[in-house]
């Protein structure tokens, strides 16, 4: 039973960590706090049980049509939608203000035509639901692929950020968007990119979540909250923050499901985060660049 | 050749730059001497495009930069160390130098130019892992240098690069500047340290509330009554002295 809380704790961790990482680099480089996070992941989680449902295709293959689908959407989303709101916000502060309210309509139009498309209703497919021996406990095949993909990704993106001379860019940004012009990169180009990587991220979590959740058009702004609480209990803009915060909670909310009641899932997750808050409001590891 | 004409700044009513024109050719330290507040630091962010400049002409070997965005800049070959330096504290030594090649005109050479720059400062590389913000203000400051090298730039702009440095770290990066300069870069420097930058540098001008005032040859300008009541105190005797600190000359 142990084993088995720990497996499923860390497989909803890894989801919890790749989408959270999405979000920190929205925010932490583009300076964008997109309220309509969750909604573009519940995106993707719809497209892959469409593409599955009706054409059969596979969600890994999914995966490959899904996410740089996600990246130019965030993309075009970047450059149409927030530019105009980064080229006349007078500070950062103005602009965060202002990309909270326009993500936050933005996500109920996402909402509204995910509900117009699918209704209300819950959704999920079967697809690997045979389950793997794990010392002794029993975890289905389609959560260990989704986690061994997500640790996949998230290492990707760790080893961009900080072996190639475009990750190293973005991380300029991230800690010093003043300077960074001095070097010759164009931080409005820079935080495009960021944004629409942070889409592609999410979106990749969609796929994997759908494998083995099941989820419908509301459910969201549930996984925003939950990704925003990562993100301030790693450190805004921490990706290994994020990895660890990410883990702490997915374990801890399968614990308490498991042991206590599950109902208390969500009143454990705000625990743990005021917490954190209250001794360590920086965030677990601080607001560093990797 | 860097040309300059015509360039003013102005925070709402305040003209902080006043129709500002200068030049500065490959392999030539221009000083600029100037007050507190007279606009120095204003001028050297509105030609490296962090300040929007009014109706100025920026040619930089003919081509024209007036209005073009700053990363646009140094892409041409014009590079600023900033006051405070503005290098990447959470970054390593070796990353913010990587980022300093940032620029697509400094790929082709970015081998050769990091070579160059450890031996401008030994001492970065020792430290090419070391996160910036924990180093010394000297070695900060060798960092930014290093950095504006990086992009391969025809022109650097330094501004204030001896503020709050020791002695030794100060007279270390004004040969570092002469070295450069000897390599065929053109340096338009603002120093408060007048003395020191006076001894290595070949012409320089005088602003004043925002507007070039005098101009003239290093040696010119040592010897002007004026100058030397304003910046280096009165009939100092100790005049020549510093000028051994130059390590050469042009």
């Amino acid at each position: 039973m142990f084993v088995a809380a720990v497996a499923s704790g860390l497989v909803l961790g890894g989801m919890y960590a790749l989408i959270a990482m999405g979000l920190t680099l929205q925010y932490g480089v583009a300076r964008i706090m997109n309220l309509a996070h969750g909604e573009l992941m519940i995106a993707a989680a719809f497209a892959a049980f469409w593409l599955f449902t009706s054409a059969a295709v596979n969600p890994l293959v999914g995966l490959l049509l899904v996410v740089p689908a996600a990246f130019a959407v965030s993309w075009a989303i970047y450059r149409l939608l927030l530019t105009p709101l980064v080229a006349r916000a007078p500070n950062r502060d103005a602009l965060e203000v202002d990309s909270i309210l326009a993500t936050f309509g933005m996500l109920f139009v996402i909402q509204g035509v995910m509900l117009a498309m699918f209704g209300g209703a819950y959704y999920s497919y079967s697809f690997l639901a045979f389950p793997v021996n794990i010392a002794g406990a029993t975890v289905a095949a389609n959560r260990l692929l989704a986690l061994g993909f997500a640790a996949a990704i998230g290492l990707g993106l760790y080893l961009y950020l900080t072996r190639t001379r475009l990750g190293t860019a973005v991380r300029a940004v991230a800690v010093d968007p003043n300077s960074a012009p001095l070097v010759a990169i164009d931080v409005r180009a820079t935080a495009a990119l960021a944004f629409a990587f942070g889409g592609a991220l999410v979106a990749a979590g969609g796929v994997l979540i759908s494998m083995f959740l099941t989820f419908n058009a509301n459910i969201g702004v549930v996984f925003t909250m939950k990704a925003l609480i990562v993100v301030i209990m790693g450190g805004v803009g921490n990706l290994l923050g994020c990895l660890v915060a990410g883990l702490i909670l997915g374990l801890v909310e399968t614990f308490v499901a498991t042991w206590i009641d599950p109902g208390l899932t969500l009143a454990a997750t705000y625990a743990i985060f005021l917490v954190i808050l209250l001794v360590r409001p920086q965030g677990l590891f601080g607001t560093a660049s990797r | 050749m860097l040309e300059i004409s015509g360039i003013s700044v102005a925070y709402g009513k305040h003209l902080a730059v006043d129709r500002v024109a200068l030049n500065v050719k490959p392999g030539e330290i221009v000083l600029i001497l100037g007050a507190n507040g007279s606009g120095k630091t204003s001028l050297l962010k509105a030609i490296a495009g962090i300040q929007p400049a009014a109706g100025a002409t920026i040619r930089l070997a003919g081509r024209e930069l007036g209005g073009l965005p700053a990363h646009a800049i140094v892409e041409a070959g014009l590079a600023l160390v900033p006051e405070g330096r503005g290098i990447f504290g959470e970054l390593t030594v070796r990353e913010n130098l990587e980022l300093g090649a940032f620029a697509r005109r400094a790929r082709p050479a970015e081998v050769r130019n990091l070579r160059h720059v450890l031996e401008l400062f030994p001492r970065l590389g020792e430290r090419l892992g070391q996160q910036v913000r924990t180093m010394s203000g000297g070695e900060q400051q060798m960092v930014a240098v290093g950095r504006a090298l990086m992009s391969a730039p025809s022109i650097l702009l330094l501004d204030e690069p001896s503020l709050g440095l020791s002695p030794l770290m100060c007279k270390e990066l004004f040969a570092a500047l002469a070295r450069i300069r000897d390599d065929g870069l053109g340096i338009l420097l603002v120093e408060q340290n007048a003395r020191r930058s006076l001894a290595i540098a070949d012409r320089g001008y005088l602003i004043a509330n925002g507007r070039i005032v005098g101009e003239g040859s290093a040696q010119d300008l040592r010897n002007d009554p004026a100058v030397q009541r304003a910046y280096l105190g009165a009939a100092e005797p100790g005049l020549t002295a510093p000028a051994q600190d130059g390590a050469g000359s042009a």
